[in-house]
């Protein structure tokens, strides 16, 4: 087909120019009789166009080689949009329009077409299994000639547009800098991959270097399409034909610098969050990437949820989506949750401490709750922060221990990290009559003894009643009991309470003064209620021995008995007592939520106390409390609202 | 040193040609461009598609396995989830992010785990059991659920096409 249709154009050249020869016999004449007849001159643009494909197919050969079929199709494609946008480029330029202008084009495309060819060859040298030195003679010859043609090209554009002002050239111009950019990021890809083939081992920089490559070759590109569309516009027209080219820049410049942050995030992430795999565990899984397949010597990560990836192909992986290619866990929603590293407790000291600081200060006494006989920091903490709320020190330890102390443990590790200590209450009493022991009186069942203060375990105690053995597992039992009767007594003050409540007045604001303080001294109840429910989650599931999970709820009620302190802060610097009762009830309501799901929770905690220690019986209780757990952070967030609530009443 | 995708592709096919699962065959076209992939898959037992082998394409992309392949049927395919042009729609071909169908879980996506070989036994668990929730071939959801033995006749003589029998 191209060989007939480049023989009939040669045989018409030749018959037009043996024509005008065989009529004028002279070379002047008969070149003049050729450029004013039409017909000729249309078969001599033809020929020329002709004369112009066979060269670029001979250059081809010289530096390409066969095509493959992906190659052609691409270069078709955008051969037919840069046509059609050259089309456009004419009717701008349409004064000015002569076979010079078109030869220029024609160039142009010509010099463009072998951009695109040596960009889908420097791609493809990554795909390819083998590459013989042919190809990087002539990727290279290529790759240098196109530039220096560019560059020639270009400084020729430059100079004519300095002598002769703005012209045509300044679109030749434009374009050769954009092909200039082109083939500098080709080059630098071409180098890369090169460089990498040369090594036996993956180059783990490689993917970074052509990011920030793809960033700055097209921000060059952006800058040069905006600045030749302003300069366009002022001096021609508004130029269309480098609006497709110019959105697809900035869609890639885009992606580009969204891929750049995804990645330093990604990497970011990596360096802090997660443990680099030791060997033992290596040794442990199969050893193999499930992302490349191959075995991981070096550089591995260990992801929250345990599995194992080379750190390389994480951070490509990171940079598309944030979850565990296996599980699928999304791991910047649960960042710092460092379950599996925390068993090993005296190997989990060095780790990145700040960010998963919270983790481990809170999950550590989750275990030994669960071990303690009577003893629970969870829920003595809380009770100590309101205690000390109300100015009434309802624990039975006197001068009671601080949250850092509390939380912080024996093995030195870093105290609530992501938890600010929750600020001491100097400013409570004159709003907060210290409720008399007197309002508790109501309550039948006792209180359930306090617990022992944790930190008085030593590490051995704590680690000998960590365990499945039989007596373990009464010790957790009984801990169980405890925390039902606690939730017992809670729901009987719950009642109580909402008797209370029934018989209030509407307007608050002509209660009497004890009304005030009952229901403060309830209030301080019903919180450390739900406070206190709240720690029987993680309380409870640490009987599991599932301390990833106990660690979020742990840290949440700490969280918890913060804002808690918090609204009474508030109430405390309200001005009168009024807005103290206004702010008081703004609370109750929110409590008295809150303990209408205690309720429901009851029957749950108290059948774990029922249940015989059997493993099927744990399986499908921890089942039950996650779904309790769940209940309870989400009511947690909700609650973190209500200090503004409490606010706003307070400044009515 | 190759690409990464390159290297897997290639660790790929040295698995499945050492352990081949039963009724798939899967390999590059030609051994200079491991992009592009032929596999040969037999139709499940008991199933309409009993006794078939259907060729299909699959093109990987060059970020695989970041990205997933796309696999295309080069036989006249009637199924509820392969398009008229023989184009597979199971969500283990869909990237996280891109929704066809605007029904499918993540959880079922692609993920770099997948693999050719398990990519191909899903498409031979899709033709034993079609979701006719996916409506790549509405056509064929609906006969596939209301006139259930005359999908089991195209499929049949599907079949014998591509074994080269009259039909």
């Amino acid at each position: 087909m191209q060989l007939l249709i480049s023989s009939v154009c040669m045989a018409l050249t030749s018959a037009v120019i043996g024509n005008a020869y065989y009529q004028k016999k002279q070379f002047y004449p008969a070149v003049v009789y050729i450029t004013k007849s039409n017909a000729s001159m249309a078969v001599i643009y033809i020929q020329f166009f002709v004369i112009v494909f066979m060269f670029g197919k001979l250059l081809r050969k010289i530096f390409l080689g066969t095509l493959r079929a992906a190659e052609f199709e691409h270069l078709l494609e955008r051969f037919w949009y840069a046509l059609t946008e050259t089309c456009l480029a004419f009717t701008v330029f349409r004064d000015d329009f002569n076979p010079r202008f078109v030869a220029l084009f024609t160039v142009l495309l010509f010099l463009k077409s072998f951009h695109w060819l040596a960009e889908e060859r420097v791609d493809f040298m990554e795909r390819s299994p083998v590459l013989g030195w042919l190809f990087h003679i002539r990727v290279a010859s290529l790759l240098s000639m196109l530039g220096i043609l560019d560059y020639v090209l270009l400084m020729h554009a430059y100079n004519s547009t300095l002598l002769r002002g703005p012209t045509v050239q300044l679109v030749f111009g434009f374009e050769y800098a954009i092909l200039l950019t082109v083939i500098a990021s080709t080059a630098i890809k071409y180098v890369l991959h090169a460089a990498e083939m040369r090594t036996d081992t993956p180059w783990e920089n490689k993917a970074v270097f052509l990011l920030y490559t793809e960033l700055v070759i097209g921000l060059i590109k952006v800058v040069l399409y905006l600045l030749f569309v302003v300069i366009m516009a002022k001096i021609y027209a508004l130029p269309m034909f480098v609006f497709r080219p110019m959105f697809f820049t900035i869609r890639n410049f885009r992606k580009a610098l969204n891929d750049v942050i995804m990645s330093r995030r990604a990497i970011r992430n990596m360096n802090t969050l997660y443990p680099d795999a030791t060997p033992e565990e290596l040794r442990q899984s199969d050893n193999i990437c499930i992302i490349c397949r191959e075995d991981m010597v070096n550089h591995s990560k260990k992801l929250p949820c345990g599995h194992i990836f080379h750190t390389t192909c994480l951070r490509s992986w990171f940079q598309r989506q944030q979850t565990c290619p296996t599980c699928r866990l999304n791991i910047l929603r649960a960042p710092a949750v460092n379950s599996t590293a925390l068993p090993r407790a005296p190997g989990a000291a060095d780790e990145p401490a700040a960010a998963v600081g919270a983790a481990p200060a809170a999950g550590q006494p989750g275990p030994a709750n669960a071990t303690g006989a009577n003893a629970s920091p969870a829920i003595a903490a809380p009770d100590v922060g309101l205690g000390r709320a109300n100015g009434t020190p309802t624990g039975a330890n006197a001068p009671p221990p601080s949250f850092a102390e509390l939380f912080g443990d024996a093995n030195g590790f870093p105290n609530l990290g992501g938890i600010p200590p929750p600020p001491l209450m100097p400013m409570l009493a004159p709003f907060m009559v210290p409720p008399p022991f007197a309002y508790f009186t109501p309550v039948p069942v006792p209180p359930p003894p306090m617990p022992l203060d944790l930190t008085k375990f030593t590490d051995e105690e704590l680690r000998a009643m960590e365990g499945n053995q039989r007596k373990h597992i009464e010790e957790r039992l009984q801990l169980l009991r405890n925390i039902t009767l606690m939730l017992d007594s809670a729901g009987i003050l719950m009642n109580q309470y909402q008797g209370l409540v029934a018989r209030l007045p509407p307007t608050t604001v002509s209660t009497s003064a004890t009304e005030t303080t009952t229901s403060a001294t309830s209030l301080a109840d019903v919180a450390s209620t739900t406070t206190l429910a709240s720690t029987t989650s993680p309380v409870s599931s640490a009987v599991y021995d599932k301390p990833s999970t106990s660690t979020a709820a742990a840290a949440a009620a700490a969280a918890f008995a913060a804002k808690t302190q918090e609204a009474h802060q508030i109430k405390s610097v309200a001005p009168t007592i009024a807005a103290t009762v206004t702010s008081t009830s703004v609370t109750d309501k929110i409590t008295i939520e809150d303990l209408g799901a205690d309720e429901d929770d009851v029957p749950t905690v108290a059948a774990t106390d029922t249940i015989a220690a059997t493993a099927d019986a744990e399986n499908e209780d921890s089942s039950e409390l996650s779904e309790l757990r769940k209940r309870r952070l989400k009511f947690l967030e909700e609650r973190n609202k209500s200090p503004d609530s409490a606010e706003r009443a307070a400044s009515e | 040193m190759a690409g990464s995708a390159l290297r897997r592709l290639m660790a790929e096919y040295k698995q499945l040609t050492l352990d081949p699962p039963e009724g798939i065959v899967a390999g590059p076209i030609s051994e200079d461009n491991f992009f592009e992939w032929e596999a040969l898959i037999a139709g499940p037992e008991g199933t309409c598609f009993e006794g078939g082998v259907f060729p299909a394409r699959l093109v990987f992309p060059p970020d695989y396995p970041l990205s997933p392949p796309k696999m295309k049927f080069i036989c006249d395919m009637f199924h509820p989830n392969i398009f008229a042009d023989g184009r597979v729609c199971i969500s283990i071909l869909h990237a996280p992010g891109d929704d066809p169908m605007g029904y499918e879980l993540s959880a079922e996506r692609w993920s770099p785990v997948q693999s050719v070989e398990k990519i191909l036994l899903s498409v031979v668990s899709m033709l034993a059991e079609p979701n006719d929730e996916s409506g790549a071939n509405v056509d064929a959801a609906i006969m596939w659920r209301e006139r259930r033995e005359e999908f089991n006749q195209i499929a049949r003589r599907l079949v014998r096409k591509t074994l080269g029998l009259p039909t």
